[in-house]
Order: C-alpha cells, then structure tokens, then sequence
C-alpha cells in the first residue's frame, strides 16, 4: 500500500498525456492547484517515470501513440494498487468501460475543468486514509481499519484505494444494500448522480480478489433493482 | 424477418389475413378458376347435352320404328282373318292376336260398325287413352294421288301415360276394316336414357373438378413468382436493398423478375451513393468537432488560472483576459453539442442506465449550476425511473436554461409520476413562446429572434435535450400556459426501450448465479 494522501503532503502526480498542448495546460493548472507533477508524452516514457519516481497518483490520456492508456492501466495494475484517474473523449464510449476493467479508479472528460480534475483526486486520494482502528472477519476475508489492510486465508490481498473503500463502505452496514448512487456519493463522493459503471466494474474487480468464485459470489451480492450487499457468511 | 414477425403475431389473426388472402374476390387464384371452371363447364355440358340428344333420338327411333313394323305388319297378317261384320269377342281376338304375335305392346282395335265396343288386349288400355289429335289424323283419310297411293296411313305420336312413356300408334285396315291402336311403352328406353344422363351429368362434374384442380395448380406456378415478386419488393420496401430475385425460365414473369433485379441494383447503388456521401460529410463534423477538442482541453486547462490571475491583471488586460476566458468556455460548450449531435446523427449515442430518484436529478442539476433561487421546486421524491443521469442532467440544464434566459424566474419545475412514466413540467413567467416559433423549438440553430432575447447558447441545446428525451423513449412538448409563459413537458417511460449496442452491463452488471 502507497502512504498516499497524508495532509501534510504535497499529492505527487504522474500526468501521462500525448499533446503537448493538454499537457502543458494541464500541469500548469495542476500544479497550481497544489500538487507535485510529473509529465510523461508517452506510455512507454510514463511507465519508465512511474516505476523511477513511484507517483500517488497518475492522471492518464486513453489515447497515447505506441503502448495506450489501457495497457499502461493493465501494466502497472500488476503489480501496484496506486489510484489512477483516466483522460477520456467522452463518457458514453467503449473507452470508460475497457478502462474501468483495466483498473482505473475514476475517470474525467475531456475538455475537464481543472477544479473538476482536481476535485476527483483530492477524492480518490482520501479513499486511502485511515479512520478507525477496529478490524472485522467475513468468513475467510479479515478487513484490518487501522493497518488498512484486507486478508484472505491469512494472505495480503492487493487492493486499490478505490476497491478497499467500496468494501470498507459495504462491510459498515452488513446485510444493507446500498444503491450504486449511494455508493457514488460514499466512495466517489460524487455530489451528482454519477456514472454507475464506475461501482460496477469495481465490484466486479473486487469480486476476483475477494471472493473464491467470483462469477457466483457469496461475500459481495448484486441486490437486483437497488445495487450490493455485503453478506456476513452464515 | 418475415417469419419472425408471423411468429410474433397472435395465431387468430395471422388465420384471418390467411383466409382473407385465399378468399379474396378478384384475386387472380380466383379468377383463374373461376375462367377454368366455366370453360369446363361450358365444353362439358354441350358435348354431353349433344351425345344425350344424338342418343335419345337415336334410341327411340330404333325403338318406335321396330314397333311400329311389327305392328303393321302383325296387324295386315292377322286382320285378314277376321270376318265380315265381327262382333266384339271377334275384335277383341284379333287385338289379342296381334298383341301376342307382337313385341310387347298392347293392342285396342275399334269398328265404327261396333260402337261401344271396346276391344283390348290388356283392360287398361282403351280408346279413351288415345291422343284425340291422333285419333283425327288416323280417321281422316287422305286424297289419294300419284304421290299418294293409299288414303289411310299408320300414325304415331309419343304420350305420358300416368307418369309413363308410351308410344301410340294407329291405322285403319283399309278400306273398311276397323282401326287399331297400339301402346309401346317406352320405359326400358327411358331407363336407358336417364343412365345415360346421369353419367354425363357425372362425366361433367368430373370435368368440373378436374378443371378447378388444374386452374389451382396452374395459378400455383403463376401466383408463386407473382407472390415471391411482392415478398421481395416488400423487403425493398422495408429498406433491404440487397433483395434479389431467382430468374428462371424465359417467360413474362422472367422479365418482370430481371426488371426488378435491374431496378433494386440501381436503388442500391443510389442509396450507397447518397449515403456515403452523408456519411463522409457526418464524419466530417465529427472529426471536426474531435480536432476542435484537443487546443480546446488544453485553453480549458488553463483558464481557471487565468481567471484566477485576473483582479490582479492591468485594467487594460485584465477584460481581454475574461473575454478569451468566457469565450473559451463557450466555444467548449459550442464543440461538446455539436459532437452530441454527431454521435445522435450517427447512432453511436449511447445511454448508461440507472435506476435514479427524480427529484434527486433534478435537485442536483440545480445544484450544480447555483440556480437554487432562481427555480421553485415541486418534486417529490420516490419518482424512480431507468435513465441516464448523465443525459438527464443534460435535458433538465437545458430546459430550465433556457426557461431562466427566457422566460425569467421565477421558474417552477415540477416532478410527477404518471402511470407509465415520468413527468416534469419546465414552466417559466416571461412572454411565452411566439406560435410561428413554436413549431421550431426544437429545430437545430433555430434562433427566436423575434420574441426572444438573443440566444447565448450554441443553439443547439433544446435539440439535444430531445434527442436524449428520445434515446430514452421519452418525448419533450413545447406549450404556453394559459395564463402565460411556455411549458415545455417531459415525458419519460420507467424503462427504456431497450436497443441494440446498449451496454448490457448496465441491465445485468454481474451475470448470472446472484441474485442477492
């Protein structure tokens, strides 16, 4: 897990993005919202500069020459958890949802306000921090609050910030189901009605790591017309 | 596609068209047997109505003349016998004689010497029993001339006797001799010919069916390229322009068929011309608009700065400043409608359904413009529907924009849930809309320069917000109150319509086996 999001830390961010322009612009803004940032033009440059520097945080353009966002997204998903907020043409395309899958926690649209950008990862930033100090066990799966860490069979489970604060919100309220927009709001914190493939393809994410058989799950339950559910093993 | 939709269609109904189909006056299969049928019909009754004819005269007169022989030549052997001035038993003998000696029939012999008397070989035939024309023409006798040897002949004439035929003959036994009748029935005849009649009557109705049977099979290879014609141009007609036809043979329907072939070709090539020719102007647009985005991501980048930086600028820049600032947004709004429009124009639009709480749409579309004073909110909440949040944000921004820049607040905005669906009224307090304008609403780059302000907007905003009305299968309206101001009603179904291309995952996001 990445000690990211502490308050007195200046965010560290990797923006990977192929137009000079938008990158440029995009780092100004950045920057002068507060945050440390790197720049890469491509994928294969920005994979170099994430695994010399170890970023919080990488703001990615789908569109990239060479090796694309969704690559760098699978790539770097093997072997870190670390957010990753995706550069999208728009939201109702094929890209947000392959994009989900590879393991981008959020996404934003291009052209993005800055405040927008910013907010989400000032949000996906908190999703890492700590707030309690208990620990709970859901059969085999132990959720640790104060090391914010998940085990299953006694094994690390590597989770993404984004997929331990779903589960951290799920296991609050045991047996409740909670709507995808409600889910939003906690885990997003998404003022809006947001998208709700953003907690779709995340549960379907957290469902490989957590459950045994993650196409018939028995932890994390689709709650037909309302949304999931976490179920305390009986 | 066809058989598909047959499938669908309830059983009874798909009957009736069949049925109707079939029995449809006028249909050439009609029609075709019906020309069979007379043309049988016609040939079959007169050649049946000729041979019976041909064979009734022939077997009677076969009948009647081998009778008639017998009779004579039976009665001018057996009346020399008789005396002089016979009494009745005499009569009576010769009758019987020439009955006995006969072929069957039945002899009355009369003397005008012996009235009263009458002779008979069998008691149910009299005198009385023959026709009295008959009786005339045997009595009177005939000049007898060079052409005319004797003045009496033998007549004959056809009667029904009591629901039987019979044939009368008679003569006087010259010169003073009595006369004599005879009675042939003609039954066995008759027998005869009502066989005969019956078989042809039979023969004809054979005729008949074989006729209707024929003109069935020969509409059959008529009607089938006829029918296979108008599936296929039904098919054009429905937009399957790669519908061709078989050609077979060298008939007329061959031609028919080849002529539609040419045709359909010649539509298809036009249709694909015509097409990729909106297509190529389409992509046009969107590359366009996409080209537009990249310079555009980057000033939106990086006009917060410059808004931020701007109190701070030289009085003399820092307006330049907002300009550029306030116009970067505006030309960004501008590219993201039009490139809305391309992805409408072109199909690819998508929707990410959800199932949301209305008056939370519509509360954090407020919201997140700051229009909270401005607009009187009726809503309650639990109206839930299936719908894009992210498009019914962009519909609900629109039409209480427009309302607000308009119309002028305040503006009321009111949720209500109606037995299929969703409705929320977008009222406004300002003139309402002109009704030459009123048509045009929704048109693209339509602006109201008459009764409206200046449009500020791309022009294209109220488009779109039906367009994404409609992607749900839902529907806008544009009204004026009665009392004032423009209405415009949102109409949205619980569900949408599903479409192909939509993402299943949103219906189903987990497959199957959870069911919660």
């Amino acid at each position: 897990m990445h000690p990211v999001g502490q308050n007195d830390r200046v965010p560290f961010l990797l923006l990977i993005e192929d137009d000079d322009a938008i990158r440029t612009g995009l780092e100004l803004a950045l920057t002068r919202q507060g945050h440390r940032v790197a720049t890469a033009a491509s994928g294969e440059d920005g994979l170099r500069l994430f695994k010399e520097q170890r970023p919080d945080l990488i703001v990615l353009d789908v569109m990239l020459p060479g090796i694309d966002g969704f690559e760098v997204c699978r790539r770097i998903r093997r072997s870190d958890q670390l957010p990753i907020i995706l550069l999208t043409a728009r939201s109702d395309d094929i890209d947000v949802v392959v994009g989900l899958e590879s393991g981008a926690d959020d996404y934003v649209v291009k052209p993005v306000q800055p405040r927008v950008l910013d907010a989400r990862i000032r949000a996906v930033l908190r999703r890492g921090e700590r707030e309690s100090s208990d620990s709970s066990a859901y059969g085999s799966v132990v959720i640790d609050r104060s090391a914010m860490t998940v085990t299953k069979d006694g094994q690390d489970l590597q989770l993404t910030p984004t997929e331990l604060r779903l589960l951290l919100e799920l296991s609050r309220r045991p047996g409740q189901a909670l709507s995808r927009q409600q889910l939003l709001r906690l885990v997003w914190e998404h003022d809006y009605l947001g998208d709700s493939r953003l907690v779709d393809a995340c549960v379907q994410r957290l469902r490989a790591k957590v459950e045994d058989v993650p196409s018939a799950p028995t932890l994390i339950r689709t709650v037909r017309g309302v949304g999931y559910r976490l179920d305390p093993p009986a | 596609m066809t058989d598909h939709h047959d499938g669908d269609r309830p059983l009874s109904t798909l009957g009736r068209r069949l049925l109707m189909t079939t029995l449809r006056l006028g249909s050439l299969r009609v029609r075709l047997v019906a020309v069979f049928a007379v043309v049988a019909l016609t040939a079959a009754v007169s050649a049946s109505g000729i041979a019976y004819w041909l064979n009734r005269d022939a077997v009677l007169k076969r009948a009647q003349d081998s009778a008639l022989k017998d009779f004579r030549v039976s009665l001018s052997r057996n009346v020399s016998g008789l005396p002089l001035g016979a009494s009745c038993p005499d009569l009576t003998g010769l009758a019987n004689d020439v009955a006995s000696s006969g072929l069957g029939y039945t002899v009355v012999v009369v003397d005008e010497a012996q009235p009263g008397c009458t002779a008979t070989s069998d008691s149910r035939f009299t005198l009385t029993q023959v026709p009295s024309t008959l009786v005339a023409a045997v009595d009177r006798p005939r000049p007898v001339g060079e052409g005319n040897p004797y003045a009496y002949h033998l007549y004959w004439q056809r009667v029904d006797l009591g629901g039987a035929p019979y044939l009368v003959g008679g003569t006087k036994v010259v010169p003073t001799g009595p006369t004599a009748y005879m009675f042939k029935s003609l039954d066995n005849e008759r027998a005869d010919l009502d066989t005969l009649g019956w078989s042809l009557a039979v023969a004809t109705l054979l005729a008949l069916i074989a006729a209707t049977l024929l003109a069935q099979a020969a509409s059959a290879t008529v009607l089938r390229p006829v029918r296979q014609l108008a599936d296929a141009a039904r098919r054009l007609g429905e937009g399957k322009l790669d519908t061709r036809l078989t050609v077979s043979g060298a008939d007329e329907l061959a031609d028919l068929a080849r002529t539609f072939n040419s045709t359909a070709e010649a539509l298809a090539a036009q249709v694909e011309e015509l097409s990729a020719r909106e297509a190529q102007s389409r992509r046009f647009v969107a590359d366009m608009s996409h080209e537009l985005r990249t310079p555009l991501t980057a000033m939106t980048a990086v006009t917060d700065i410059l808004e931020d930086e701007a109190d701070a600028l030289d009085p003399m820049i820092e307006p330049a400043v907002r300009l550029v600032v306030s116009e970067t947004r505006r030309l960004s709004d501008l590219v993201e409608n039009l490139m809305e429009v391309t992805r409408f124009d072109a199909g690819t639009a998508k929707l990410v359904a959800d199932e949301v709480d209305i008056a939370d749409l519509v509360m954090s579309c407020i919201d997140g413009r700051a229009w909270y004073d401005a607009v009187e909110l009726d809503a309650p909440r639990g109206v839930r529907a299936m719908v894009d949040p992210r498009r019914l944000d962009v519909v609900f921004a629109n039409l209480i924009g427009n309302a607000l820049k308009h119309g002028g607040s305040p503006v009321r905005v009111q949720v209500s849930q109606e037995p299929a669906g969703v409705e929320v009224r977008v009222s406004d307090s300002g003139p309402g809309i002109p009704p030459d304008v009123l048509p045009h609403v929704f048109d693209r780059f339509y602006k109201a320069d008459k009764g409206r302000a200046r449009s500020e907007g791309s022009g294209l905003g109220l488009s779109i917000a039906m367009a994404n009305a409609q992607i749900h299968g839902g529907t806008i309206t544009a009204a004026n109150a009665p009392q004032g101001g423009a209405v415009f009603t949102l109409w949205l179904p619980l569900k949408p319509p599903p479409r192909p291309g939509d993402d299943p995952a949103d219906a189903a996001p987990n497959g199957a086996g959870d069911h919660g």
